[in-house]
């Protein structure tokens, strides 16, 4: 084995990362600011890759597909706030978890009806496919693509957050709801955009991992599971968490394919385990 | 409003209501009473199958519903159970040659001492980590099952267990028979429910309903909270383990489906449907989700649309399940 | 001075960067009433967490006839003799009042047993009723927990922490939330229950603490600034100068 492979290995690792990053950090501020942990989040990842293959062969563009399944899928995600999730705020905190794990099936079958039950390939960009030199070996240019879509929308994410009187509210509140209302901020619309924008997040993970995989109905399962695994990694609700764990779990999955390929989903549950047993918030979490 | 904890979970004190008398003579008749009823379903019910199924995915869900309803732990990681106990069960009569008493025994105890590891690193977590960390490890379970395809047939299942004949104090039963098939197969349910409602009734039982009241208060009180969920978590996965290697017996098939987490989900879909902290409650849910799926699936192959949908109306308009909703009919 | 039976000695508590508890040396004889007074965000309720082992302290030493409760997880405390009840209502809401005060009870004798039927513990639940009726909610037994009045559900609280025998009661705030009325009431109770037990509270209604206490500790910014009778603590400059301005304190 030589350290080249180990080294295009690890980017790899970080690309498969990048996604679950940007999955599980969807996740993970829906719960900081909501307390909901949306199971239905692996659902609307799919959906977002099929929304994105569909809207890049209506315009014959992957990059119109990027843009808009998102931000559709992200509007969806605030009406299912609005018309489900909304109704559950006071009652018990499994009661959103259990409707959208509900809505999770609903979606999935959706798709199914409309697309079909077998996976369609999504075809990757003609202007990222082939392979760069990176130095120490070659690297699909496709995954280098999302390593970078990743840290923009990462930076700008972080840039919304801790510069804008918006990104102030949303952090605010995810500390204690109440004292909004005292300013008299209206909390259910911030509600309602940040559900939009992690759900919109999920999506864009969705399409970005398309031209990585089959797009099938079932796709959002894993990623459902995976995203779990890293936001109990991470700390749920710490953003920073999900990023740390999300490369971590990326990488840890990626090596291990190297070595022990049967072994790579089953080492990240090791991992989760393990973390569970030194800190049980998690790497970032808050404590008591 | 009424009490969410309805009076057949809470025999106790029963309020003084016109209608007590009677929910108190059905709460403590209600094993007998659950038994009569299962002894009628095969000739009630269109089909057979659908009668033992009954039986299978109501210990499930009653199984679960120890930790769910009682316990108020919202665990999606029952089909580590579910599937251990029918693995087990399968691997001990086809490639160990044990008879199926002694694979019915290993299954419940496999499951039992798997509940205790998942049970014992995912209530380290609080709140709704729970949920995550079950789904989580289960689906590690699942992985395992995959993989070991030598042991478990990975993909295609496992077979070659069929259990033809039951030999019982020098009497053999023809198993095959769907009637005896069921009978047999009802007294391990008629089991679980008498264990579950003496568990129920305990002290235990009442250690349990209070953490799901108030944990905080309960472990004010003096109950090592931690020790008593694991406990209920452990009995919980025995009882679903039970349904495991009783599906085992009755297909002579394990699908890896059973680790899948739709399977947990399944599970999840069938307490609420029928309602949670009510004994009868997942009984009813077991039934009316597979009456649903028998019903939908003839019209479409997307049934589970339906399914779906309608468990999104449950849990925003009927959260108390179709039982707990007819009790606080009842009683009022 | 009979010994202690329960002596706090440098007791600190930080969360991260915030000293919520700093250095607190205090013991407590049995049988006397002590509130703990202070102003909003004092450390009191840290106070109480550390002593009721909800928190374990940072630094210092807890012990309690003579054993070193550092450590100990929070469910012993009650088995060892100290009970609690909680700022904001904690009872058992969808249970009926009486099963609020046996499955407490239980606590103390049957914790596992998943075999024999609950309702043969029958001293349990004699019990439960007498402590119901000390606290004047005999009247309510089957009604469910929830549906009683806040000053009824603070009684019950009281009757739940009651039920262990406790030889230390730690009460946070017990009048919390009352009117005039229900507050006369539970000072009536209380009084009656301090004849027995060693009694730590910790309240905000001063004519009631100058009242009731044997002796006050006035904690400021996590450090004990007085230690006395309540004549000294009325007389004391630096009490005087922290709550200058206090509203809330002589309220």
């Amino acid at each position: 084995m030589d350290a080249e492979l180990i080294l295009i290995q690890l980017f790899s690792g970080v690309a498969l990362g990048a996604i679950l990053v940007i999955t599980a950090l969807g996740l993970s501020i829906i719960f900081g600011m909501l307390g909901v942990v949306n199971f239905a989040h692996g659902a609307l990842f799919m959906v977002g890759a099929y929304g994105g293959l569909w809207v890049a062969s209506l315009t014959g563009s992957f990059w119109w597909g990027l843009l808009v399944a998102p931000i559709m899928i992200g509007l969806f995600g605030m009406i299912i706030e609005w018309l489900l999730v909304r109704p559950l705020y006071g009652r018990s905190v499994d009661d959103p978890l259990l409707l959208t794990f509900g809505l999770s099936y609903v979606l999935v079958e959706a798709v199914r009806i409309v697309f079909g039950n077998d996976g369609i390939p999504f075809p990757t960009p003609s202007q990222l496919t082939g392979v760069a030199n990176l130095g120490i070996g070659y690297f699909p240019i496709y995954r280098l693509f999302v390593i970078v879509v990743v840290a923009v929308v990462l930076l700008l994410l972080w840039l919304a957050l801790e510069k804008t009187k918006f990104g102030l509210i949303v952090r605010a509140g995810a500390r204690d709801p109440t004292i909004m209302r005292v300013l008299g901020v209206n909390i259910s619309k911030v509600w309602l955009l940040v559900f939009g924008v992690g759900v919109g997040l999920a999506a864009l993970g969705g399409v970005l991992a398309g031209p990585m995989r089959t797009v099938n109905p079932e796709m959002g399962s894993l990623v459902l599971i995976e995203a779990f695994v890293v936001t109990v990694i991470g700390g749920l609700g710490s953003l920073l968490g999900s990023v740390v764990a999300g490369l971590l779990v990326g990488i840890a999955i990626s090596m291990t394919a190297l070595f022990a390929p049967e072994l790579g989903t089953i080492v990240m549950f090791a991992l989760m385990a393990l973390i569970l047993l030194v800190r049980p918030r998690g790497l970032f979490g808050k404590t008591a | 409003m009424t009490t969410k904890s309805v009076p057949l979970a809470t025999p106790v004190v029963p309020a003084k209501r016109p209608s007590s008398n009677l929910i108190a003579t059905i709460t403590s008749w209600r094993v007998l009473l659950s038994i009569a009823i299962l002894c009628l379903l095969p000739w009630v019910l269109p089909s057979k199958a659908l009668a033992v199924n009954v039986l299978i995915y109501g210990v499930l869900a009653m199984g679960y519903n120890l930790l769910f309803g009682y316990t108020g732990l919202l665990s999606f990681g029952h089909a580590a159970f579910f599937g251990a106990g029918a693995y087990i069960t399968g691997i001990a009569i086809g490639q160990f040659g044990v008879p199926w008493y002694g694979a019915v025994l290993l299954g419940v105890v496999g499951g039992g001492v798997l509940a205790f590891v998942i049970g014992g690193l995912s209530i380290r977590t609080r709140g709704i980590y729970f949920s995550m960390v079950t789904l989580a490890l289960a689906q590690l379970v699942y992985h395992v099952g995959l993989q070991a395809s030598s042991w478990t047939g990975g993909e295609n299942g496992l077979r070659g267990f069929t259990v033809a004949k039951i030999d019982l104090f020098g009497v053999s039963i023809n198993f095959l028979d769907p009637v005896n098939k069921y009978y047999i197969l009802m007294v391990f349910a008629a089991l679980a429910l008498w264990f579950v409602s003496r568990v129920l009734n305990s002290p235990f039982g009442a250690a349990i309903e209070a953490i799901r009241e108030n944990e905080t208060r309960a472990r004010a009180c003096g109950y090592d909270v931690e020790r008593t969920k694991l406990l209920s978590f452990v009995l919980s996965g025995l009882i679903c383990a039970l349904a495991g290697t009783m599906s085992a017996l009755h297909l002579a098939f394990v699908p890896l489906d059973v680790l899948h987490y739709q399977t947990s989900g399944m599970i999840v879909m069938m307490t609420l449907l029928g309602g949670a902290s009510s004994f009868f409650g997942p009984f009813v849910g077991a039934f009316a989700f597979l009456l649903m799926e028998d019903v939908f699936s003839l019209w479409t192959s997307h049934w589970q649309i339906i399914v779906g949908s309608i468990f999104i109306l449950f849990v925003l308009f009927l959260p108390k399940g179709i039982w707990g909703t007819f009790l606080a009919k009842v009683i009022r | 001075m009979s010994a202690p039976l329960l002596a706090v000695e440098n007791v600190g508590r930080r969360f991260g960067g915030f000293v919520a508890l700093a250095d607190v040396t205090a013991q407590f004889e049995p049988g006397k009433v002590t509130s703990i007074i202070g102003p909003n965000g004092a450390g009191k309720s840290t106070f109480f967490n550390v002593l009721s082992g909800v928190l374990t302290p940072s630094s210092g030493s807890i012990r309690f006839k003579g054993m070193d409760l550092v450590g100990t997880r929070q469910h012993r405390f009650v088995h060892l003799g100290i009970a609690r009840s909680y700022q904001i209502t904690n009872i058992f809401p969808e249970l009926s009042v009486h099963e609020n005060v046996r499955v407490a009870a239980q606590a103390g004798r049957s914790r596992y047993n998943i075999w024999t039927n609950r309702n043969r513990f029958r001293e349990l639940s004699e019990r439960a009723d007498a402590a119901l009726d000390s606290v004047g909610l005999a009247a309510k037994r089957d009604e469910t927990a929830k549906f009683l009045a806040h000053g009824q559900q603070r009684a019950l609280e009281i009757a739940i922490a009651l039920i262990s025998d406790p030889e230390v009661l730690l009460l946070d705030e017990p009048t919390a939330g009352m009117g005039p009325e229900e507050t006369k009431e539970m000072v009536a109770l209380l009084e009656k229950l301090a004849r027995e037990r060693t009694i730590l509270l910790v309240e905000h209604k001063m004519k009631m603490i100058l009242g009731l206490s044997d002796r006050i500790l006035v904690l400021h910014h996590g450090r004990l600034i007085a230690d006395g009778s309540p004549r000294d603590i009325q007389t004391d400059p630096e009490v005087r100068r922290v709550y200058l301005g206090q509203n809330d304190g002589y309220a």
